[in-house]
């Protein structure tokens, strides 16, 4: 056997995992999960007529209605994001098992590491698509719906005799209200959030034989996640030891802390988010998603079928 | 030159997770295969046979002994280039067609382009389903699925062939057509090592089979050798008239120490019988 050929079955080979990832996304796809984008239209075009309470001030005349509109996309984004990430992990590798396509893969010159990234990779892509579908979506009910807020509100200042400095303002703060940059951010950290709970089923999903119990699993991994950091709050507190420092550090990582995602809700606000604060929550999902992984690996290679 | 298969003092103890008795699926179990053979190891259902498969393609770890094929561990990811799988009972994904199942397991082999679409039209065409390449797998029948099932084995051109049951479940005449298969493998020189349940089919296509009972090997040999009756010899005649046959009686009694114990008309199987009615009958 040649080297070349050799070096091809070594673990994390782009190629494979690429053919793993697609087949598992075409999978995904024939199943019929993107209907949920025909739920998902009907729930953003629905928000055009509904009105959420905001304080009536003149300044935030018409502003509604973006409210609405970011409230509700972002709202089913996360839960269509969630719930896929959960049950279509969950359900891939117990099915593979069951109809035993799981032993025609493995018996090819495939590394179990390769098998488990492709899954993963696989409904984190179709996360991916299905979010780019659904922003794209939001943003086009989003455009003129902000430019009519910003002809209302500039309406009204000039009826009040705004200066042009005052009706620049306005007009900013009308834009960032509507689908800016910021607001692409928040749908990229929903994206983060879900890549981080594939990866918690797909770890539950090699020890369990089971969807069901992956998926009541994982919404208990999810429910703990966002409170977990008030739960480490309660329990170890700010004067704790050394002991309670690492008990907390080992909670954070046995348990994703999920309120770290809680910056879509003050980008929704219109309040804008920092660099930093998008690379630290970057950094995190990668180190969430490559220790799961690296578990998933060491409980499914010595897993026998 | 290396064995295809080598498996040396096989022993596999499964321990129930939740406590209880330690199963012995598997007892000291030893089997050389040579390169090109056809080998049918046999026995009742629970005795291991599936589980010396599992153990040799790696989908279980062996509690002692060691596997091998073609000189490589069995339980490192390259030997698997050279090993071909049909499980019992394969799903396979229904979602895909029969070229785009082909097509998956060979990306999977590392396969591309033409090679690949060469291939997969090749294998097609060798298990019968040229016809049926577009068709979504959730549409095929028992018969269809094992022989693309066999494609998929033999999608990277292995140089041996697992089997398990690949008959199992499939009417008689898709199993003839496996069977035919299976022999036009040993033709390509392609070694095989299956199970099944059909004593016929695995007496029709193996070289040498093992008797496998209660996780233990208690019979192996050419098969020729183990069904030979040592002491009786068979002579078929075709269209002998009613006095050679007298001759030959009277000849055989007058002989010391031999006797003639059955003449007759020698019978068809059942099998044989289905297919020239249904089968060879459309033939034009």
């Amino acid at each position: 056997m040649s080297a070349a050929t050799t070096t091809a079955y070594r673990p994390l080979n782009p190629r494979r995992i690429l053919v793993l990832a697609r087949h598992t996304f075409t999978q995904l796809v024939r199943m019929k999960v993107f209907y949920f984008l025909a739920v998902f239209a009907v729930v953003v075009i629905g928000a055009n007529f509904l009105e959420l309470p905001t304080d009536h001030l003149p300044e935030n005349a018409g502003t509604e209605i973006l409210y609405t509109v970011k409230n509700t996309s972002l709202g089913c984004m996360s839960i269509f994001s969630l719930v896929l990430a959960i049950v279509a992990t969950g359900l891939l590798l117990p099915k593979d098992v069951e109809d035993r396509t799981l032993y025609t893969i493995l018996a090819k010159p495939v590394p179990r590491l390769d098998y488990l990234i492709g899954k993963w990779l696989g409904v984190v892509a179709l996360i991916f698509v299905s979010l780019m579908a659904m922003t794209l979506l939001m943003n086009l009910v989003l455009i003129p719906h902000t430019s009519k807020v910003m002809e209302l509100q500039i309406g009204a200042a000039e009826f009040a005799g705004a200066n042009a400095e005052t009706k620049a303002k306005i007009a900013e703060d009308v834009r960032a209200l509507g689908p800016t940059w910021n607001l692409q951010a928040a749908v990229l950290v929903t994206f983060m959030r879900a890549m981080v709970l594939a990866a918690v089923a797909l770890l539950l999903s090699t020890f369990s034989t089971s969807t069901l119990f992956t998926a009541i699993v994982g919404f208990l991994v999810l429910f703990i996640g966002f409170f977990q950091a008030d739960a480490r709050e309660v329990y170890f507190g700010q004067d704790t030891g050394l002991a309670g420092k690492a008990a907390s550090g080992i909670m954070t990582v046995i348990l994703p802390d999920l309120q770290i995602y809680n910056l879509i809700d003050a980008i929704v606000e219109g309040k804008v988010l920092k660099a930093l604060d998008l690379l630290k929550v970057t950094g995190i999902t990668a180190f969430y998603c490559v220790t799961y992984l690296f578990a998933s690996w060491l409980v499914f290679a010595r897993k026998e079928f | 030159m290396d064995s295809a298969v080598e498996i040396q003092n096989l022993t596999k103890v499964f321990r129930p997770q939740m406590g209880g008795r330690p199963v012995k699926a598997v007892d000291e179990v030893s089997i050389t295969i040579a390169p090109g053979e056809v080998y049918g190891l046999i026995g009742p259902n629970g005795s291991g046979k599936s589980t010396t498969m599992k153990a040799l393609l790696g989908l279980v770890a062996p509690t002692s002994g060691t596997c091998r094929i073609f000189g490589a561990d069995s339980l490192a990811v390259d030997s698997r280039q050279d090993v071909g799988f049909l499980p019992e009972n394969p799903y396979f994904y229904k979602h895909l067609t029969g070229a785009e199942t082909l097509a998956f397991y060979g990306k999977l082999c590392g396969l591309r382009g033409r090679a690949l679409k060469d291939r997969t039209t090749e294998l097609l065409e060798l298990v019968g389903l040229t016809d049926a390449r577009d068709r979504h797998l959730g549409g095929y029948s028992k018969g269809m699925l094992q022989r693309i099932g066999l494609a998929q084995a033999l999608i990277q051109e292995p140089r041996l062939a697992i089997l398990d049951e690949p008959t199992a479940g499939v009417d008689p005449i898709g199993s003839r057509q496996i069977r035919d298969l299976i022999l036009s493998l040993k033709d390509r020189g392609i070694t095989v090592f299956l199970c099944s349940h059909l004593l016929e089919q695995v007496q029709e296509v193996c070289d040498r089979v093992g008797i496998i009972f209660r996780g233990r090997m208690i019979r192996e040999g050419r098969l020729d050798d183990l069904l030979a009756i040592e002491d009786q010899t068979e002579i078929i005649l075709r269209d002998a008239p009613a006095d050679l046959l007298e001759e030959i009686a009277a000849l055989v009694a007058a002989r010391e120490g031999a006797s003639l114990i059955r003449s007759g008309r020698p019978r068809t199987t059942l099998e044989r019988l289905f297919l020239r009615e249904t089968v060879e009958r459309e033939k034009p």
